[in-house]
């Protein structure tokens, strides 16, 4: 790791505004009760001690993402005649859309960041790569703040995270009385830190590593995830576990939003008169629009079926293609947000535990 | 030539087909002169209308929005209008919570044979809506000085206890 | 709410009959209920009632309608179960209701506006209208009137209206009851700029998640709802604030004269948009134009679905 640097409180709003000259600066914002991501504008509620309640996904993977705009160009007048081609197919203009905006999110705790390097192994593969995604990916740095009081709802040490993991990050801010140690975690991180705002945090190190034990010591011992791999399987087929799992369940999208690591989209042209454009939008398996096919057939009708999926691609789906690697970073958003506080925690568990009684 | 020449806006009825879309008509083919800002729809009855059609209409822009249908007690099918009634009063009721001045909706019924009537209320709708100009866009992004307005609203009420 | 070892014994005697029964049980800490599906006479022992259990489980019914269901239902709550046993959208043999009287119920949001994140909550303890709320080494304590749901404000119904089994002694408090909102009354004072602004910021973080629509009781659509179909196309897929708006306008256009105010849209909503505004709104203009409120009588009939062909209310058309 590089060295450490200071910033103290009265400086973060400097720092935030020296950010600001180059590129887009997002910030968490307070706005009713929700901290959402908002561009820093002078003078906005800023909130850096509350865990923001929407993930910062949106700068990578935005809820709205134009990927090419349509505009019916006016049919040309065939020579002659003076009347135009009546039979000629209207000729459509297309326009890619490539996003190019530079982008730094300040103020993502360190589960959100991480959220990113799970889209990285679906959407920068050996055969596939996204444009879109990979392009906001590249335009996009992360601050990230570690946390010092987790909430009952965290549990990122038990899926490979932790109060200050790095991944994802570009510079990582630990609170200690008075500011932030800050440490570059990549060369983007570095040259954001190159201000004259940040002194030397050497002499701080202790405190921050102290700061970091405390919240681990908060968060308790990790749960072990690594069966549920198996277990999940196992139990696809067990309609009556996961009615049980789900019954509670709303089928609102709300899980599925505000985690950083739901990569799933939706495509749509929407048009207004003769133009229009193509967008991707965010989608959630908990939709039973998810699955419905053009055919008007839906493999997924019950909400158990979807809550399955959820569940299932996250902790036994992905790793199982993605070197064991849960497609979850532990945040609690999905527990804490919903509105009949389903617990994916105790939904894993209840896999992992579970005994067939009939056998 | 209509009255607002150039600089009309986008007004949109809802009339139903037997009294109302009628009565238009008769008072086109009698010549009776009418501004040409609004942008007819017929739909089959009064009772037709969901009052989504008009919040619809107001989300596209559309700076006033008139639906006419047919008197009371004298609908072709017998009761749409009474429930249209219903619905129309509470829209109507409604729209200043969303901030669209109730102004630039009006519901009203004008029969088959009423032409000069029809004409008397396209030109006062019409006249209406010309005084309160275009209707606020939900889709133009808010101003710095809209922003720090709602902020000072927020700041001034209860506040945000999470920011301190 | 009193009674918890009453009502226990009720729904172990009412089991053998019904499929499931719904109530709420501890959720994740001890600040936070959860709906609990009671399917085996062991589940019982996790029953809990109280300030937590702000959840309308009635919100269960729809989805349940071929079975045997108990609810526990507080008085907001009962107003859902009426609403849709008026609509017929549920059948009354099938359905068994454990009704309590309610002291108000707790807003999550509002004490996270008091107080911020709590952290790792430990303890939580209701006394003589205190809430202390045991968080890490902290203690927190709160008035409870500041931070119930809105809706307890001006609660008129705190008992059940409609049950099998009422459990515990009715209240009739009334006094000290505010018949408006006092968010409302704020609202009103603001100008039609204003409003169209206040709305539109509100609107722009809508995510479009539907947990307003889905936690709504009487929003029985659900996976059919206009708001998903492409044709009609009556909201673009796209996030912006124009069809979240427009969204906002589905849901209060069809629940008018049908909303029972039980506030759970709001509740649901992750993103805090004032919901509830726009519904009290809306049920004002219902209570001016029809003297009517929704859920309170079975046999009645939601203003929408019939007419008078003289309106006591609504004035002749002037032109
Ligand atoms: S599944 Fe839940 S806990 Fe895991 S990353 Fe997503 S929102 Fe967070
Ligand atoms: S509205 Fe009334 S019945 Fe409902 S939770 Fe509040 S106090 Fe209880
Ligand atoms: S619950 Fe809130 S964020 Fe979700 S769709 Fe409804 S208003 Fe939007
Ligand atoms: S709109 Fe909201 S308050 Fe009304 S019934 Fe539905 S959830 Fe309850």
């Amino acid at each position: 790791m590089s060295e450490k640097k200071f910033l103290k409180n009265e400086s973060v709003i400097p720092f935030i505004e020296g950010l600001a000259g180059g590129r887009k600066v997002l910030v968490p914002v307070c706005e009713g009760d929700a901290v959402i991501y908002r561009p820093y504008r002078k003078d906005c509620r800023l909130e850096l001690t509350r865990m923001p309640t929407i993930s910062p996904k949106d700068a990578t993977f935005p809820r709205t993402e134009t990927l090419m705009t349509f505009k019916q160009a006016p049919v040309a007048k065939t020579e002659g005649d003076g009347e135009g081609d009546s039979d000629a197919q209207p000729k459509l203009e297309l326009t890619e859309t490539l996003p190019e905006e530079k982008v730094v999110v300040f103020g993502s705790r360190p589960c959100g960041a991480r959220g990113k390097s799970i889209f990285t192994r679906v959407y920068e593969t050996e055969d596939v790569k996204d444009p879109y995604f990979i392009g906001r990916r590249d335009n996009t740095l992360f601050v990230s703040i570690a946390c010092a009081a987790p909430e009952t709802t965290c549990f990122c040490t038990s899926v490979g995270g932790g109060p200050a993991d790095t991944t994802g990050s570009d510079v990582i801010l630990i609170p200690v009385d008075g500011g932030y140690v800050a440490e570059a975690v990549t060369e983007h991180g570095a040259e954001l830190l190159q201000s004259d705002l940040l002194t030397s945090g050497a002499d701080k190190a202790g405190e921050a590593e102290a700061v970091i034990q405390k919240s681990m010591e908060l968060l308790g011992d990790a749960d072990d995830f690594s069966i549920a791999r198996e277990k999940l399987i196992e139990l696809f087929d067990n309609d009556e576990f996961w009615f049980d799992m789900s019954a509670k369940c709303i089928s609102c999208g709300t899980c599925t939003y505000l985690c950083p690591t739901c990569y799933c989209f939706n495509i749509t042209d929407e048009t207004a008169g003769k133009s229009g454009k193509r967008i991707r939008t965010w989608d959630t398996c908990m939709s039973n629009m998810f699955t419905m096919e053009a055919s008007g057939h839906n493999p997924r009708t019950s909400k158990a079926n979807r809550l399955k999926n959820r569940v299932g691609h996250k902790f036994s789906y992905y790793p199982s293609l993605h070197d064991k690697v849960i497609a979850c970073c532990g945040c609690g958003r999905c527990i804490k947000s919903c509105p009949a506080a389903v617990d994916i925690r105790e939904i894993v568990k209840s896999a992992q535990e579970y005994e067939d009684v009939n056998e | 030539m209509p009255v607002y020449d150039g600089k009309e806006l986008r007004i949109i009825g809802f009339l139903c087909n037997w009294c109302s879309y009628a009565g238009a008509d008769t008072a086109g083919v009698g010549r009776f002169q009418q501004p040409t800002d609004l942008r007819i729809i017929k739909v089959p009855c009064s009772g037709r209308i969901d009052p989504l059609f008009i919040l619809k209409a107001f989300q596209g822009g559309a700076d006033g929005v008139l639906v006419s249908g047919c008197h009371p007690r004298d609908c072709h099918y017998a009761e749409g209008n009474y429930y249209a009634r219903r619905r129309l009063e509470l829209l109507k009721r409604f729209l200043p919570v969303t901030g669209i001045d109730p102004d630039r909706f009006e519901y009203t019924w004008v029969s088959a044979s009423e032409a000069p009537r029809w004409q008397h209320v396209v030109q006062t709708f019409t006249d209406r809506i010309h005084k309160l100009g275009p209707s606020p866009l939900l889709a133009a992004p808010l101003t710095d000085a809209e922003m720090a307005k709602l902020q000072s609203q927020v700041e001034a009420g209860s506040g945000c206890g999470c920011h301190k | 709410m009193t009674g918890l070892e009453e009502l226990k014994t009720k729904i172990l005697g009412a089991l053998p009959e019904l499929d499931v029964v719904i109530g709420w049980e501890q959720g994740y800490d001890a600040l936070n209920a959860t709906p609990l599906f009671i399917r085996k006479p062991e589940d019982v022992e996790r029953l809990i009632i109280g300030p937590l259990c702000a959840h309308n489980l009635a919100t269960y019914l729809p989805g349940l309608k071929d079975k045997k269901v108990g609810i526990v239902v507080k008085g907001c709550d009962s107003r859902a179960v009426i609403e849709l046993l008026q609509e017929k959208l549920i059948n009354k043999d099938n359905i068994t209701i454990f009704g309590l009287k309610c002291d108000g119920v707790v807003n999550l949001n509002k004490i996270r506006k008091k107080i911020g994140d709590l952290g790792q909550i430990r303890k939580v303890v209701f006394d003589s209208g205190i809430i202390t709320i045991t968080a890490g080494e902290t203690d927190h304590q709160l008035k409870f009137s500041e931070v119930r749901m809105d809706k307890c404000d001006t609660c008129k119904y705190p008992n059940a209206l409609l049950f099998d089994h009422f459990i515990g002694t009715p209240d009739d408090r009334q006094n000290g009851i505010e018949p408006e909102h006092i968010s409302d009354a704020e609202f009103e004072k603001m100008s039609l700029e204003d409003r169209f602004a206040f709305w539109k910021q509100e609107m722009s973080r809508c995510v479009r998640c539907y947990a307003c629509r889905n936690a709504c009781p009487m929003c029985v659509c659900r996976d059919h709802c206009v708001a998903v179909t492409r044709d009609p196309h009556w909201i673009s897929q796209e996030n912006d604030t124009a069809d979240n708006w427009m969204f906002q306008m589905i849901h209060v256009m069809h629940l008018t004269g049908r909303c029972v105010e039980c506030g759970e849209c709001e509740r649901a909503c992750p993103m805090d948009i004032p919901l509830m505004l726009l519904r009290r709104q809306m049920n004002k203009g219902v209570r001016d134009v029809f003297e009517y409120e929704a859920g309170i009588d079975p046999q009645g009939k939601p203003p929408l679905l019939t007419f008078k062909v003289e309106e006591d209310n609504i004035p002749e058309r002037e032109w």
